[in-house]
């Protein structure tokens, strides 16, 4: 037996899919949509029923205003393919009843048997609610089982009551728009899909139907002016029913100055708040970040120490050799190219994840979304954005709660121009290396000089996200500002639990849609930058093995490309291996001046830079060059994990390859520029 | 009629942009027809439906509104679609 969970969101459908499926499920994605749908089947603490449960994403409406309501409905409804569910639970808020009753209205018109879970009832009964869950049973014609998703209470009525939820609830408006309703009904749509296409053109949404070509034809001869009188007069016969409901449930008069909020109002008088309300989100903000570097760190300390040792056992067991490189440089370096984001991945979400639920993200937009919406995006798009700082990966992980597809490829464009933590060490060997100043030539102190520096940097690069983002919202990917209509949910204790299996499920697809994308790069890398294999013996003063490689000669040959930017080939292989992820530059840098240079502290690699003469003895990496090197690091996509998950998640080469290509030409023309009109300018 | 209950009845005959914060008004229609008034009347913000501005955000906009019994947050230009009743007074 199938059962579909469908409800609003927050109304704790998450918790109520949770306890009955003992949290075991998984992910998938709804054909063709970019809608996530868990699947489960119940937990076999109540025996050895069949159910296969299914969590819808919660809407507050079935009518498809976007992907999720369409989805949701075509669960519902059946259509081509898909058959409807043998029965629904549909998940109510008894805290909320009067907003919650519409969309319980639209599901009851299907007709499916259902089961109504009254949930949160003990948060009502706390805000002085008493919701009559027979008296609701006898008004809905399905049965009515009160329930505390969080602590389970009422679970094993509601399953009891799945295994004979009865016949399907007749739910019908007489006479509300009943002509221009026939009109779709005569194509063979039902009561349910003909009010449902009828709002779909009334919202210019028919796409996200699948009508069939008969149906479309029929909305277009009857037209949209036609369908919005019709879809107005439906939407206020329901919510008369609505009305009606609260009536019979003696709450007409209790719910108008919504008592559940009140606890919720008082911690708003601080968090959106003008002053307190931003250092408060300031302060969340700060904490998410610090926690970020500070306990993801260690973590990833661990796994790259894990890797490393592993690599050197190998070594050790095999002897040199191609085998034990491809093990060690190829396959162990790219499975921890991959696990290597897991910390960050799952610290972030862990931590979106708990503001979620707890409410204040919806806050958080609300403060926010002032400055978003002059960009032309939602408010929602903010912290994606501001994670970016830390890692792009779990960024633009993030950006799935933009509900605009387009929006949301703005936001995934934008996010790798942020400097993310990567970049940190190419600052630093840069600035290390060729900015030492003495306390006379300094222009206020060496330190600060070397601060305000690094700080320009990630002003160019916030600037550039803010402008890139502006400019594509414009053209290439050019829609109309997202409307706000945001509800504000009262504030509840977050449950780890629900937010944990989150974190997992985030962490399972990275590795898994991501993972082998980014194995496959570091492998390819792997081998340009060691074959053909110098067999005469390293060492000594010849060329050193990263040069001869087909690597090396690439950048050697293309020496006269990175020129103009004021680099050298043993920088182009730099660029080259950095590919795999920015901070590799360091490494393959010093693999180019034939020593091992160590990541957190280069002191031989930043002399050796600094020392670098040409032939006619002039400094190989000067001021300028230096400056030029990190504008095109700036700008540039050498990240190849982030071109995987972008390709995860927008299904396809297209954007990845759009974002690479014009990031890389950004960052080539950026560096140029610097480099070219720097020395123009006598530096 | 005094100075305040005028500009109160003309503010009346606007939207639900208009009102000041603690006040109330009742909804008389939505305007425009596309996805965001279809989704606006979804919300509940039919005809007759009581709705009361809370707050504003630091910034002035959006605007934060109690109706049906939740908290609902919409941008100014949103708000102006949601034309209130005139005042009865």
């Amino acid at each position: 037996m199938r059962v579909a969970v469908a409800g609003n969101p927050n109304v704790g459908k998450t918790s109520l899919f949770n306890q009955l499926t003992g949290a075991r499920h998984s992910v998938g994605n709804y054909p063709g949509m970019t809608v996530e749908q868990r699947e489960g089947t119940l937990a076999s603490r109540w025996g050895d029923a069949r159910y296969q449960i299914i969590d819808l994403p919660g809407t507050y409406s079935l009518s498809p205003v976007s992907e999720d309501e369409a989805v949701a409905f075509r669960c519902l409804h059946g259509g081509p393919g898909i058959s409807p569910p043998d029965a629904v639970v549909l998940v109510l808020d008894a805290t909320n009843l009067a907003r919650n009753l519409y969309f319980a209205l639209q599901v009851l018109e299907l007709g499916l048997p259902t089961v109504v879970a009254l949930n949160m009832v003990d948060a009502a009964k706390q805000a002085g609610l008493h919701i009559d869950a027979a008296a609701l049973e006898k008004a809905l014609g399905v049965r009515v089982v009160p329930t505390v998703a969080r602590t389970g209470t009422g679970v094993d009525a509601l399953v009891e009551a799945l295994a004979d939820p009865g016949p399907g609830p007749t739910l019908d408006y007489p006479d509300v728009a009943a002509e221009t309703l026939a009109k779709l009904e005569e194509h063979g749509a039902s009561p349910a899909r003909a009010r449902w296409l009828l709002c779909s053109e009334a919202a210019d949404t028919v796409a996200l139907t699948g009508a069939t070509e008969a149906e479309s034809s029929a909305l277009a001869s009857i037209g949209r002016d036609v369908c919005w009188v019709a879809a107005r007069s439906i939407i206020a016969a329901r919510y008369d029913r609505v009305e009606g409901l609260l009536r019979t449930l003696a709450l007409g008069d209790a719910l108008e100055s919504a008592p559940a909020m009140k606890g919720s109002e008082r911690v708003d008088a601080v968090l959106t708040h003008p002053v307190l309300g931003l250092a408060a989100f300031i302060a969340a903000m700060a904490l998410v970040f610090v926690s970020i570097y500070s306990w993801a760190d260690p973590l990833v300390g661990l796994i790259e120490d894990a890797f490393d040792g592993l690599s050197g056992a190998i070594t050790e067991a095999l002897g040199p050799g191609l085998l034990t490189e491809l093990l060690t440089d190829g396959l162990i370096a790219g499975v921890g190219n991959v696990l290597v984001f897991v910390p960050q991945i799952a610290m972030l979400f862990l931590f979106l994840g708990l503001l979620e639920d707890s409410g204040y993200l919806a806050r958080a937009a609300f403060l926010l979304d002032r400055l978003m919406s002059r960009l032309g995006l939602h408010g929602r798009a903010f912290i994606p954005l501001l994670s970016g700082y830390a890692c792009a990966i779990p960024a633009i992980m993030g950006t799935r709660t933009i509900s605009s597809w387009k929006d949301r490829v703005v936001t995934m464009l934008m996010i790798p121009y942020m400097s993310c933590s990567a970049r940190l060490p190419i600052y630093a060997l840069i600035i290390g290396a060729l900015f030492v100043s003495t306390p006379d030539d300094a222009w206020i102190s060496p330190s600060v000089d070397r601060g305000l520096l690094l700080l320009s940097m990630y002003l160019l690069s916030t600037v550039s996200a803010l402008a890139i983002g502006y400019l594509y919202k414009r053209t290439i990917l050019a829609s109309p500002t997202p409307p706000l209509v945001l509800e504000l949910p009262p504030y509840r204790v977050p449950r780890l639990r629900n937010t944990l299996s989150v974190v997992m499920d985030k962490t399972l697809a990275f590795i898994k849609g991501a993972g082998t994308v980014i194995l496959a790069f570091t492998i390819v890398l792997w081998a340009v930058l060691s074959f053909p294999r110098d067999e005469t013996g390293a060492g000594g003063e010849g060329p050193t093995k990263i040069e001869a490689s087909y690597g090396g000669r690439v950048a050697k040959s293309m020496e006269p490309l990175v020129e103009p930017i004021g680099q050298d080939w043993r920088v182009g292989i730099g660029i080259l291996g950095s590919f795999a992820a920015r901070e590799v530059l360091v490494s393959t840098l010093g693999l180019a001046y034939g020593m091992e240079a160590d990541d957190e502290d280069p002191v031989q690699l930043r002399q050796a830079m600094r020392e670098d003469v040409d032939e006619a003895g002039n400094p190989v990496h000067t001021r300028l060059s230096g400056l030029a090197l990190m504008v095109f690091f700036v700008y540039a996509c050498q990240c190849m994990s982030t071109v995987a998950v972008v390709k995860r998640e927008t299904r396809g080469w297209k954007w990845p390859a759009f974002m690479f290509v014009s990031m890389t030409v950004i960052a080539y023309v950026a560096a140029l520029l610097v480099f070219q009109i720097g020395r123009a300018l006598g530096f | 009629m005094t100075g305040y209950a005028r500009r109160r009845m003309l503010r009346a005959m606007l939207s639900a942009a208009t009102l000041q914060v603690g006040e109330s008004g009742l909804v008389d229609d939505v305007d425009g027809t596309d996805t965001t008034a279809l989704r606006l009347l979804e919300m509940g913000l039919v005809s007759g439906t009581s709705i009361t501005l809370i707050k504003a955000a630091p910034t002035g906009d959006p605007l934060q509104f109690r109706v049906r019994g939740f908290h609902l947050s919409l941008r100014k230009a949103e708000a102006h679609r949601v034309r209130l009743q005139k005042a009865s007074e």
